[in-house]
């Protein structure tokens, strides 16, 4: 008997602490008047460049959301955290603003090895995660468990495979060279190409080399020497933009002239100041419009990024980019309506079908696909700039 | 005849590294020598040079004046990092003084991403990297050829110095017996600042030959610093000879290594010969070892 009042009483003393819940704000990093966002990027150390100018972007984008009076009354606050492009540094940034800052979502994350570290966390704290700008190939196979997961943002294995694919069916290309950063990235840059070879392979592509560099390193001399010695007609460049550069303008030297073609995140104008001539007549894939190309709405966003925070305007490309990683989920919350629930974010945002935003264009994710994207076209530097050389090129959803 | 010319374009690109790596590798030596500190900021001290040399370019100032002024820059924060911290912290053990540096190297690290950014950005040099000279099939760029023939000259210059002057006899006779030496009137002080100051210059210059070619930003002198460092224990961490000597071998091994082996595996090597150096010969291939009579 006594023991079933004691079961009673604690009953009643659940209730009665579960009661207030219900008054409680709706979900964490969400006020009436709030949304909290967080974001771990390099900002600081040799990527910090990437984090400067997405994390920019996406700040300054947020406040300008701000200014015209945020969405359904509520301003955004971003915290970035730096990790210094370091895995164990993202994994305590992540914790940090989950479980004590208490975010609504982690926007983008920068770094294919970042990700991964905290992809498990972030499944597991169903926590939204907004186009983490890493390899989407990682969420392959994981449809189950990405419910909070929206990506606009390619999959390297996905682009390796067209980039090689164009090369051999309008550049000629037959024997292919990758030149490859030696992480997570450049690995999966060059799974595609070995995949697009070999799908390629009736039509005699050969890889003949495959030449990689650490992020650390700051010459990469022997790497053109090896790629001209390889005899291949094509390279295709996975590194970052140094080393990148580095790489053409030392082929150049050595009097070597395969036909170059490049991943988008190559994309940055300041490749044209740091290769200089040697940055000509590259072919690069793209995902989103180029900057300075006709597009005038993708050029407007950069101004306004500009006007908030001037520095941007040397980070164009990942200023740009930044924005197109978060613009679906303001889409999203917009369509939310003004009660916003987790659940019922994540229906507005199954919601968004076929939608271009200012820098992003074509968004579609469905109950069963958090692919936001699934598409990419080629691009041709010439003197100084880029030219659009073909439509869309789809590939397969795989998450 | 065709692997010849590779190895041959494998020698030369090994060359011009391995001027730069000789040129750090003199810096940190230089100082061992004097203090017994190894100096981590070393590096920091470089970039910091290079950018002062990189904003007064910009400002339109004649490249050579610019370029003095870095080195400059990178001088004077060496003797003043001698005069502020180390002679007021005389009483702490070399490892405290070694942390220093570390103290050091952090604080300047900082300051140049928060003065200047982190952004990647081209450094104006005179000599072209994409203008090169033929010799046969080996190709060198106008600016190889540069680094290796100012290196050579700046070595050529401190050797005098050290061997031929009677400051260098005073850096000698300090690195010596600090003691003895301030017995004989040479002002100890002056002359440990003096090398700092050298040493910082030296690896200013360094960095002003390394920014055109692989691009400038607050880490470009990471790697560098790095194999400056195992160049000057390859070499023999009390021998200017053997910094040089040490850097010429690191430059030239890696690069062979890369060329016929492997990438992923060339730093690693780098480590893996001197490692085998120590073995064989402890106090590096040029360093003698002194011992104390009882």
């Amino acid at each position: 008997m006594r023991s079933l009042v004691r079961f009673a009483v604690a009953l009643a003393v659940v209730a009665a602490l579960g009661i207030p819940a219900i008054g409680q704000p709706a979900e964490r990093g969400v006020t009436p008047t709030e949304i909290v966002l967080g974001t771990s990027m390099p900002m600081s150390g040799p990527a910090s460049p990437w984090g400067m100018g997405v994390g920019g972007g996406m700040d300054a984008w947020l406040r300008h959301v701000n200014d015209q009076g945020g969405i359904h009354g509520r301003k955004f606050r971003l915290l970035i955290r730096d990790d210094a492009y370091l895995p164990p540094r993202a994994v305590a940034n992540v914790r940090e603003l989950v479980e004590r800052d208490g975010v609504l979502a982690i926007v983008s994350q920068i770094g294919t090895a970042n990700c991964y570290a905290v992809r498990d966390f972030m499944v597991e704290s169903k926590t939204f995660w907004i186009t983490p700008a890493c390899g989407a190939d990682m969420w392959a196979g994981m449809r189950e468990r990405n419910r909070y997961v929206f990506i606009t943002y390619p999959g390297y294995v996905d682009e390796g495979i067209y980039l090689t694919k164009y090369g051999v069916e309008n550049l000629k290309a037959k024997n292919i060279a990758v030149f490859y950063q030696n992480d997570l990235y450049g690995q999966q840059g060059l799974l595609g190409v070995k995949r697009g070879v070999f799908a390629a392979r009736a039509k005699g592509a050969k890889l003949v080399a495959q030449v990689s560099y650490e992020v650390v390193d700051v010459e990469v001399t022997a790497q053109a020497l090896k790629l001209k010695e390889s005899g291949a007609d094509t390279v295709i460049l996975y590194g970052a933009p140094r080393q990148s550069a580095l790489l053409v303008r030392e082929i150049a030297k050595v009097g070597y002239r395969p036909t170059l073609m490049a991943t988008f995140t190559l994309l940055d104008p300041m490749m044209f100041a740091l290769a200089g001539e040697a940055w000509n007549d590259i072919y690069l894939t793209s995902y989103m419009p180029v900057l300075g190309t006709g597009d005038a709405r993708v050029d407007a966003v950069l101004a306004t990024l500009v006007r908030y925070n001037p520095a941007l305007a040397r980070l164009s490309f990942n200023a740009a980019a930044g924005v197109s990683f978060i613009e679906p989920f303001l889409e999203g919350i917009r369509r939310a309506g003004p009660t916003l629930t987790k659940e019922r974010l994540v229906e507005a945002m199954e919601t968004i079908k076929n939608w271009d935003g200012e820098a992003i264009r074509g968004v579609t994710f469905t109950k069963e696909s958090r692919q936001g994207i699934n598409r990419l076209f080629m691009v041709r530097s010439e003197r100084g700039q880029y030219t659009k050389l073909t439509g869309w090129y789809t590939y397969a959803r795989k998450f | 005849m065709a692997a010849v010319t590779h190895l041959a374009q494998y020698l030369v690109s090994g060359l011009a590294a391995g001027s730069l790596y000789a040129l750090v590798a003199l810096g940190v030596v230089l100082l061992y020598r004097s203090s017994r500190v190894l100096n981590f900021a070393h590096g920091d001290i470089a970039t910091l040079g290079t950018f002062v040399a990189f904003t007064l370019i910009a400002r339109k100032l004649p490249f050579s004046l610019a370029v003095i002024g870095g080195l400059a820059a990178a001088a004077l924060v060496g003797a003043l990092f001698f005069f502020l911290v180390l002679r007021p912290a005389k009483e702490a053990s070399l490892l405290g003084k070694i942390v220093l540096t570390i103290g050091l190297a952090l604080l300047l690290g900082g300051t140049v991403q928060v003065v200047w950014g982190t952004e990647t950005l081209v450094f104006p040099f005179p000599l072209s990297e994409l203008r090169v000279y033929r010799l046969g099939q080996v190709v060198i760029s106008e600016m190889n050829l540069g680094t290796i023939v100012i290196g050579i000259v700046l070595m050529t210059l401190l050797y005098v110095l050290v061997q031929g002057t009677k400051v260098g006899l005073a850096m000698r006779a300090v690195a010596q017996r600090v003691d003895a030496a301030q017995a004989l009137g040479i002002p100890a002080r002056r002359i440990y600042a003096l090398t700092w100051g050298l040493a910082g210059a030296l690896g200013g210059a360094a960095g002003v030959l390394l920014a055109p070619v692989v691009y400038l930003d607050p880490f470009m002198m990471l790697d560098p610093f790095l194999k400056g460092f195992a160049a000057a224990v390859m070499g023999g961490m009390d021998s200017l000879p053997g910094a040089v000597l040490g850097g010429f071998l690191l430059g030239i091994a890696e690069n062979v290594f890369a060329g016929y082996v492997s990438f992923k595996f060339k730093t690693t090597m780098a480590f893996a010969v001197i490692i085998l150096v120590l073995l064989l010969r402890p106090e590096g291939m040029l360093g003698r070892v002194y011992h104390r009579r009882v």
